[in-house]
């Protein structure tokens, strides 16, 4: 649905997108992630026809981003960072005229509408001028016109920003949702909304790609995981019987009121020998859990390395 | 040509839902009211013509014209609407000509305005309609020239009063220039300037005489402008 290859785009001397390629099949949800400034923007904006690439090229829906970019403009719906919205024009109205652009006729334009406004949970503002309406509304007309046109490919920078927790929530189900009859592209430098929503991830950092896949796959392959325990154990003795059992990896303790505190990092799951180990030697057991390694310690770890490596 | 229309219906509606559109027609009648009392146009054993006032009007028109046009693109880039614009399915040529048809009908009901002066002249006089009616021709096309420089300075600038100010300067050395230069030059730039005056054209007008000549010139000035301004959007995407 959506194929870039060694997409570049330059601001005179600096590169905001550096040799980015990837691809976005039907009916997947794709989070673009990356901290501010990745070049998440300028690739969305390169997808969306605003701005023209420096070299590379990009599909979406089967045509060219630059020879045919009207077709890709029909199929495409974008919600940008700074929601366009005209102040003084009714949400009815900006609708309308949004329709018109796209050239839907009168009786499927306000179809369109009806079935958007509802969608957005815009029934009670429709009416209402749009100056007069909150952030969160405000976002929500900017969602109703990206899918206004019921386009196949949605992209949508930033969809989050500025909403309120319960907003936030709701929108990410309308998201979700969403996926059922479009292909997405979200971006956001937010981890946990890109987890909570996409399918695949795609993380940015200065121009270029560091790192995708599945959440699961970019936490697998972060490998620090951590097993906590807690027993009423003399300190060395459970020091010594975990670390056996821990082969080689790194097992620190620490002692507090005849409690002792382990802390295995191991990759494997070495809760169930840890509790055999307890009953054995007749420990009382009374904490045994997993840190599966959270993708937020990933995101991070990954943006710094790459940010060393680059050349200052 | 839907997304053309539905261009110009919004940039009509934004000028009569915003202050702006009532500013700009306040300012146009009170100027041209001092103007009718000051060429006195009403004394009494006076032609029952308003050709002074009138003659005069593209000075005015100079400077409310841009105030019409300046927020046509400055606005939209302003306010970073421009970026709905411009991944719309409709092409940079739409969005310049929505602008200025827009621009356009709102600069007619302006026009339309002072037509309160020609039908008062009616009340207390005979005047010669064929005349007014083609000093209003005149004014319409000296107007749609002015309009599409008017635009073309507002695709410039995301500040709408560095468009105005752009656009009434340029207008103005137009509307004044012509007669200044016309004395000083000869030849071919002599020929060219009384060709290209637009004040000379529109002064036909408003004698009565109308000529194929004048809708040529204000018609192919206003075009090159548009083109011009469809250029200047079309790349401000490369940067």
């Amino acid at each position: 649905m959506i194929e870039v290859r060694n997409l570049c785009k330059h601001y005179g001397a600096r590169k905001a997108v550096d040799d980015i390629s990837f691809t976005v099949n039907d009916g997947e949800i794709v989070g673009f992630l990356g901290p501010n400034g990745a070049g998440k923007t300028t690739t969305i904006r390169i997808l969306t026809c605003y701005h023209p690439a420096t070299s590379g090229s990009a599909r979406v829906a089967g045509f060219d981003v630059l020879s045919q970019s009207i077709q890709v403009r029909r199929h495409v719906g974008y919600l940008p960072e700074t929601v366009p919205l005209y102040p003084e024009m009714r949400v009815r109205e900006f609708l309308r005229f949004r329709g018109k652009l796209r050239g839907l006729a009168r009786g499927e334009r306000e179809t369109c509408i009806a079935r958007v406004t509802e969608r957005c949970w815009l029934g009670e503002v429709v009416d209402r001028p749009i100056s007069q309406l909150s952030k969160g509304y405000r976002q929500r007309v900017g969602l109703a016109d990206a899918l206004l046109h019921n386009p196949r490919v949605l992209i949508l920078d930033e969809p989050t920003v500025g909403l309120d927790p319960t907003q936030i929530r709701e929108t990410r189900s309308l998201i979700r949702e969403l996926t059922r009859d479009h292909t997405v592209i979200l971006s956001s430098h937010i981890l946990p909304e890109v987890e909570a929503t996409c399918g695949r991830i795609v993380i940015i950092n200065r121009g270029r790609v560091v790192a995708s896949g599945t959440p699961q796959e970019l936490r697998s392959r972060r490998g620090d995981g951590a097993v906590h325990a807690e027993v009423r154990a003399p300190v060395e003795e459970a020091l010594q019987a975990v670390r056996e059992l821990a082969n080689g990896a790194k097992v620190t303790a620490d002692a507090a009121d005849g409690w002792t505190r382990l802390r295995v990092e191991a990759t494997g799951d070495l809760r169930e020998p840890i509790y055999r180990l307890s009953t054995q030697r007749g420990w009382t057991l009374r904490e045994l859990r997993r840190d599966a390694g959270s993708l937020e310690d990933f995101f991070v770890r990954i943006v710094a390395e790459a940010q060393m490596q680059a050349p200052q | 040509m839907r997304a053309t229309v539905a261009i110009m219906q919004r940039e009509l509606l934004s000028m009569f839902c915003t202050p702006i559109g009532y500013v700009v027609i306040a300012g146009f009648l009170l100027i041209l009211g001092v103007l009718v009392i000051l060429t006195e146009g009403f004394e009494p054993g006076q032609p029952a013509t308003l050709r002074n006032a009138f003659g005069l009007m593209p000075f005015i028109l100079a400077f409310v014209v841009p105030a019409i046009a300046m927020r046509a693109l400055s606005e939209e880039y302003r306010s970073g609407t421009i970026e709905g614009m411009m991944t719309a399915p409709i092409s940079d040529a739409q969005l310049v000509l929505g602008k200025f048809l827009g621009s356009a009908a709102f600069y007619a009901v302006m026009l339309g305005t002072s037509l309160v002066y020609p039908i008062l002249m009616q009340v207390y006089g005979s005047p010669d309609w064929g005349a007014v009616l083609s000093t209003y021709i005149g004014l319409l096309l000296i107007g749609l020239f002015f309009l599409s420089v008017s635009i073309f300075t507002s695709s410039f600038s995301s500040n709408q009063i560095i468009a105005w100010i752009t656009a009434s300067v340029v207008l103005a050395s137009f509307a004044v220039g012509g007669f200044l230069l016309v004395r000083h030059v000869g030849g071919f730039w002599r020929q060219l300037i009384q060709r290209a005056n637009v004040m000379g054209r529109f002064e036909e007008s408003a004698l009565g005489l109308f000529t194929t000549g004048s809708v040529v010139c204000f018609g192919a000035l206003a075009g090159l402008f548009l083109f011009l301004t469809i250029k200047v959007v079309e790349s401000r995407r490369w940067r």
